[in-house]
């Protein structure tokens, strides 16, 4: 059975036909080919398909597709701004925090929420909230040196 | 190379990766994101749920009536054998199953969901046979025997299968003289290791599109190490025309090596040759992946060592049983590296190994990371350890006193090429301040510090190629075209930074394929951490003709000397008279002579690349000149902090050093040595294929765990030393894989130097250390 | 997935009505990070999934006039570990919730639906053990309230009755002088499953209600409000011990042997005999996580770095750890 939703989806509103037993990852990738939400497990497990559902971080992969009804939405796609890389954007190229890049999506979604809540992380702050994000190629250390640059980076502007 | 060494301004320089922003930003397109429309068919296939067993009957007649399904196919479809090295598979399984999870039909379907539901009512019907779970026991004349027609599989020529038995490969070294190895020895030790199969967990799991053309003509799309070994092995098997099969791969989302060769792309391909033109998508689910693509091999290493008491090796028997699985697709070739490798990094005068590739009733061995490296040096790094803790030697000192020298002979008679091994030990060593004791704050956390030593060279047949294409575009920029995959190990941007260096331009202002076989040059495969040796030779090559070209045209329209002039940031020059023109106002258009006609025109130039020395070895003895094209080598050092209650391990530094020849880009040489480190840690401390008479327990990331960002180390230090290549670009070589090599048993050796317990098996697991410690009271 | 409906009912009853109606063809769905695994595994295969997220008060967390915390079932592990009166009265419990998984997926699991799932493992469960925590279920026969204990019946076991939800956790009020650990061991350093996990809580004084005994409904509890048990009482400095463990039974389980010899003797030989016995009321298994050896000797270690911390925590700050002022 399929369900209508009303959502906001990186700043723009859609209404979707949404299959009951579809994910949001499947509607985000599937239906607005927002491909850049990747599926690596669809369990829960390793953060590649995180998304930020009003203003958290969630698994899209276990959100069903009725369920965002009414919900705002930022992927990947929507953390630039007019061609501005975020922060964390110029950040995760600058240090080498990306190889394969599977995993970079949702551990650039997830840190964004990470330094929405806590501008200014530690070492251990950001290895903890970054626990639901697999990273096979980077050994992670990159990653975290990137957080730290961006946040460093994001308090020069908005001190 | 005709340009003076000293204006090099891009090798050696760490510009950040060239598809960084692309990656950032969602916009990289990897399979499963390329759109196909709704007329995209969806594959699954149906599996075998026993580990050994005939296949009695199978009716897929419900499953063909099912509405939305539009293809099946079986075994009895594709009867013909595959396989890289030894054809010893198909692609659906047509009279015996091997393994849990062996393919034994394929459906296509309009919606996922009807593709499953037609899986469920494909009935088979199967009569189980006694299986083989061990490859010692597989080896041994009891077993049951798993390939009854082993005898008449094709085979390459370094391969050498046992009619007969459940060995598909047995490649042995004998050199010197054992009795008297034994007999100078002071400490002769012996011991078995075990090391599990281990999942590469590539973050992107396999996936393919497939599609049949009206002129029969078929495209793979596919996440892919190996697009050009697919479009072989694929058209061979399925008999097609390797013009008629295109394979395209766009960016990969981590390979690890268990996208090298053939898996699953071949049901794909079959299905579509049924899909009456229609696309069909085949993904592995996370649980797919765990079991049913590749596994890398499990491991028995039974390793015997003699050493005096000063601590020289006198010799080395050394027993390895590869758990090859159900069918060999890399099996034969890692039993056959580990065989040539069997010592670690050093010398030693009297030599006997046998290296047995066994079939067993588990998962297919594949290509992983290291290549039999990692697990065999698990064993040998810490049987050293140990001799010389039970002969009061410093570890480090009886490492550097054996590793070898430029040249020393290897255990197949080679003479090793010059190398940093012996500065590798010394520095990681120094950076993890061996010798000195670190303080443990708590009387149940006990720090300790442990080191191992590898080597590995590019295990591979004698003579694979690469090639490559240069093409200067209207703006002065360059497209090159290669056959090799990034798979995140950063080869685009080497390549770049080849190119640009080559021609004379900005490494901005160079474009790098991805692979699409129709356009792309030929690459044998992306494995054995060859690309920036070979690929990289190549692309040179190449960039060297492309600027020849430009250089040749200047110099007949300027009446100059080629000598006397160069190409400088998109700018040709001439030292001798001064003159100087945009690269791009030239490099397709030609240049203006005096006379105002034109010469030179598009500038498209070649190079490829293709080792010509590598020796085949004596079958009986191992021994050749020249076995292997190079030895990259190493060492990394870790300090440890146990828990003497719970048996946790915190892994606090890992210092890793490795001679790369020359880092053509330093930061991304760094990258892999902490990357692979890190995939080191996590094998070593929490891996496992948990499997049970063959049913794989854990084929998840509830109960498959690898580290996280909390489990990675809390310092890395990344030490590169280089002794060059003598045929490689700027000296490089390759060091992809050598990062996790050493990594389990400096651990190990750590564990032991912080807790006094020796773990002779893979994984660390927090319990068994525990264990250890209870019936070893500290 | 195969395909289900999804149905959001508009009150109870109807909620009630669709789950009793469905049987096993209908599952009641919470945060769904259990739920959809085994749904896209094909362990199950509902026709029907009833989200309960929207029904009043589920993902609300008050303070009743009893003074009781009330947790509405649907509140999610990061609501709950983040709440101000948890954080300050309960902090036990936002030790365990934070424990959970990862952080993004803390925003969808609930409490209610890690109790439901009633997995021996459930990191929330040690931690509602040592709280004497009641469960409120809506069902055909109106609302019903289960002590925890009673709660958890055998591996993914549950006392609800069919057409029955769970609609709530409600927490006693506990004495300004408390404090509580919770302590779990996994492969990986944070987030697994829980190898073992104990939870410590002590409280000043004896509030009547027995180690894993009766609880009473929160109307009905006997002087154990926030004003009572203050710590004014004579035998302040006699402390009541609660200590649960998670995934060494079929169910979580206290351990009432090991908190009546900490009541006698917590010095550090007390602590240690403690431990033991904790260790020996768990009743772990095998499985591929650990051993069950393993398990009881991890028990014994979490349980007195539990009590040590618990200790070191009150002896730091007596009357006003764990507690309002």
């Amino acid at each position: 059975m399929n369900h209508t939703i009303h959502f906001t989806v990186n700043g723009e509103p859609f209404t979707l036909s949404v299959a009951s037993h579809h994910t949001l990852l499947q509607v985000l990738r599937e239906q607005l080919v927002l491909t850049g939400v990747k599926n690596g497990c669809e369990a829960g497990e390793c953060g590649a398909c995180t998304v930020l559902m009003n203003g958290e971080p969630v698994n899209s992969c276990l959100v069903l597709a009725p369920e965002a009804d009414g919900a705002t939405i930022v992927t990947v796609e929507g953390l630039a701004h007019d061609s501005q890389l975020d922060p964390l954007q110029e950040a995760f190229v600058a240090a080498g925090a990306t190889q394969c890049g599977f995993c970079t999506p949702g551990i650039l979604i997830n840190s964004r929420a990470l330094l929405d809540r806590n501008p200014d992380p530690t070492d251990a702050e950001i290895r903890a909230a970054l626990v639901g994000n697999l990273c096979r190629c980077t050994g992670y250390i990159r990653i975290i040196d990137a957080v730290k640059a961006a946040a460093h980076a994001q308090r020069e502007v908005q001190p | 190379m005709s340009q003076p060494a000293g204006k090099r301004t891009v090798i050696g320089a760490s510009p950040p990766r060239i598809e960084g922003r692309e990656k950032v930003t969602g916009a990289a397109t990897y399979v499963d994101d390329m759109q196909f429309g709704p007329s995209l068919l969806h594959g699954a296939l149906k599996r075998s749920p026993i580990a050994h067993g005939r296949i009695v009957r199978i009716d897929a007649s419900r499953a063909r009536a099912l509405p939305g399904v539009r293809v099946v196919v079986t075994g009895e479809d594709f009867p013909g054998l595959t396989g890289l090295y030894l054809k010893d598979r198909r692609i659906f399984a047509l009279d015996r199953v091997r393994s849990v999870g062996e393919a034994v039909a394929g459906v296509a379907a309009d919606t996922p969901e009807i593709a499953a539901q037609a899986l469920d009512l494909i009935e088979v019907e199967y009569e189980e046979l006694p299986g083989v779970f061990d490859p010692e026991y597989g080896a041994s004349p009891e077993a049951p025997i798993i390939h009854p027609e082993l005898a008449s599989y094709e085979v390459v020529p370094f391969v050498f299968p046992q009619p007969g038995t459940n060995i598909s490969n047995w490649f042995k070294v004998r050199k010197g003289d054992m009795a008297q190895g034994w007999a100078e020895a002071d400490l002769v030790y012996e011991h078995k290791y075990r090391v599990p199969h281990v999942q590469h967990v590539p973050l992107e799991t396999h996936v393919c599109v497939a599609q049949q053309n009206v002129n029969g003509k078929i495209t793979l799309w596919s996440s892919s190490q190996s697009p050009f070994a697919q479009r072989n092995l694929i058209a061979k098997a399925l008999h097609i025309d390797h013009s008629r099969l295109r394979v395209i791969t766009p960016y990969v989302g981590g390979g690890f090596g268990s996208k090298a060769g053939v898996s699953m792309e071949g049901a794909a391909v079959a299905l579509a040759m049924h899909a009456k033109g229609r696309p069909v998508k085949l993904r592995m689910t996370r649980e797919e992946e765990f079991h049913t693509t590749f596994v890398r091999q499990g491991l028995v290493a039974i390793l015997k060592m003699g050493m005096t008491k000063d601590g020289r090796i006198t010799a080395m028997h050394n027993r390895f049983y590869w758990d090859g699985g159900a069918s060999t697709e890399y099996g034969v070739n890692i039993t056959r590296a580990a065989g040539y490798s069997g010592t670690g990094p050093y010398y030693v005068p009297n030599i006997h190994v046998d290296s047995y590739c066994v079939y067993t009733n588990h998962p297919v061995g594949g290509a992983m990371r290291g290549f039999g490296m990692p697990e065999i040096h698990f064993g040998i790094e810490q049987h050293i350890d140990e001799m010389a803790h039970r002969l009061g030697l410093d570890p480090v000192e009886v490492r550097l006193k054996n590793c070898l020298k430029d040249g020393d002979e290897t255990l197949t008679g080679m003479p090793m090429h010059p190398t940093g091994l012996s500065e590798c030990i010394r520095k990681a060593a120094a950076a993890i301040n061996w010798g000195q004791e670190t303080v443990s704050y708590s009387s149940t956390k006990r720090h300790g510090k442990g080191l191992a030593a590898m080597w590995k060279a590019p295990a591979m047949p004698p003579n694979p190629g690469s090639s490559a294409l240069v093409r200067l575009n209207e703006d002065g920029t360059a497209t090159v075209s290669i056959g090799g995959v990034d798979i995140g190990q950063g080869a685009l941007t080497a390549m770049a930074q080849f190119a640009a260096e080559g021609i004379g331009i900005r490494v901005e202002d160079v474009r790098v394929n991805t692979v699409d076989t129709d356009y792309s040059p030929y690459e044998w495969q992306t494995v054995a951490s060859r690309l920036t040796w070979s690929m990289g030779n190549a692309v040179l090559r190449a960039a060297d003709a492309a600027r020849t070209q430009v250089l040749q045209a200047v110099a007949e329209a300027w009446d100059e000397d080629i000598s006397d002039l160069d190409i400088v940031d998109g700018q040709v020059i001439s030292y001798r008279s001064e003159e100087s023109i945009p690269l791009k106002n030239i490099c397709i258009d030609g240049v203006q002579r005096k006379d105002g006609t034109f010469v030179g025109g598009p500038v498209v130039a070649q190079g490829r690349f293709m080792p010509d020395y590598v020796t085949p070895l004596d079958p009986e003895t191992g021994q050749g000149p020249r076995a292997v094209v190079h030895f990259t080598t190493g060492c990394q050092a870790v300090e440890v902090e146990v828990d003497t209650e719970t048996g946790e391990v915190q892994v606090l530094k890992i210092v890793s050093a490795y001679d790369v020849g020359k880092a053509i880009n330093p930061e991304l040489v760094r990258t892999q040595m902490e990357g692979g480190a890190v995939q080191g840690l996590s094998t070593a401390l929490l891996e496992g294929l948990i499997l049970d008479h063959g049913v794989p327990r854990n084929p998840n990331f509830t109960d498959y765990r690898i580290a996280t960002a909390v489990d990675a180390p809390l310092e890395t230090e990344n030490i590169i030393v280089e002794v060059p290549q003598d045929d490689g670009p700027f000296g490089a070589r390759g060091v992809g894989e050598h990062p996790m090599v050493p990594t389990a048993p400096a651990i190990a050796n750590a564990i032991y130097n912080a807790v006094g317990v020796r773990l002779d098996s893979m994984p660390l697991t927090s319990e068994k250390v525990w264990a250890a410690l209870q019936n070893n009271d500290i | 997935m195969q395909p289900f409906d999804y149905i959001v009912p508009h009150n109870f009853a109807e909620a009630s009505a669709l789950l009793m109606a469905g049987n096993d063809d209908t599952r009641p769905l919470l945060g769904g990070t259990d739920l959809l695994i085994r749904v896209r595994g094909g362990f199950i295969r509902p026709e029907r999934i009833i989200d309960l997220k929207q029904l009043p008060g589920m993902c609300d967390i008050v303070r009743s006039a009893e003074g009781w915390l009330v947790i509405g079932a649907a509140c999610t592990m990061n609501q709950v570990a983040g709440h101000p009166l948890v954080r300050q009265e309960y902090e036990l419990l936002a030790q365990a919730c934070e424990s959970v998984a990862s952080y993004q997926l803390r925003n969808r699991a609930t409490v209610g639906g890690n109790c439901c799932n009633a997995s021996p493992a459930a990191d929330s469960a040690p931690a509602l053990y040592c709280l004497e925590a009641v469960m409120e279920a809506y069902g055909p026969s109106g609302v019903r309230r289960i002590p925890i204990h009673e709660f958890f019946t055998g591996p993914r076991c549950n006392a609800l009755r069919p057409g029955e939800f769970l609609t709530g956790i409600h927490l006693p009020p506990v004495p300004s002088r408390s404090a509580g650990a919770f302590n779990k061991l996994g492969r990986t350093k944070i987030g697994d499953i829980s190898i073992v996990s104990v939870a410590v809580w002590a409280e000043a004084g004896s509030r009547k209600l027995e180690a894993g005994g009766q609880s009473k409904h929160p109307e009905r509890v006997d002087g154990a409000t926030r004003t009572a048990a203050d710590g004014q009482s004579k035998d302040a400095e006699r402390l009541t011990w609660r200590i649960a463990i998670g995934a060494a039974g079929p169910t979580p389980l206290r351990a009432p042997e090991a908190e009546a010899a900490l009541a006698e003797d917590a010095s550090p030989e007390g602590v240690a005999r403690a431990a033991q016995l904790a260790a020996e009321a768990a009743r772990p298994i095998d499985d591929i996580r650990a051993s069950a050896a393993y398990r009881r000797g991890m028990v014994a270690v979490l349980a007195r770095r539990g009590v040590n911390s618990v200790l070191a925590r009150l002896g730091a700050a007596p009357s006003v750890v764990g507690g309002q002022p």
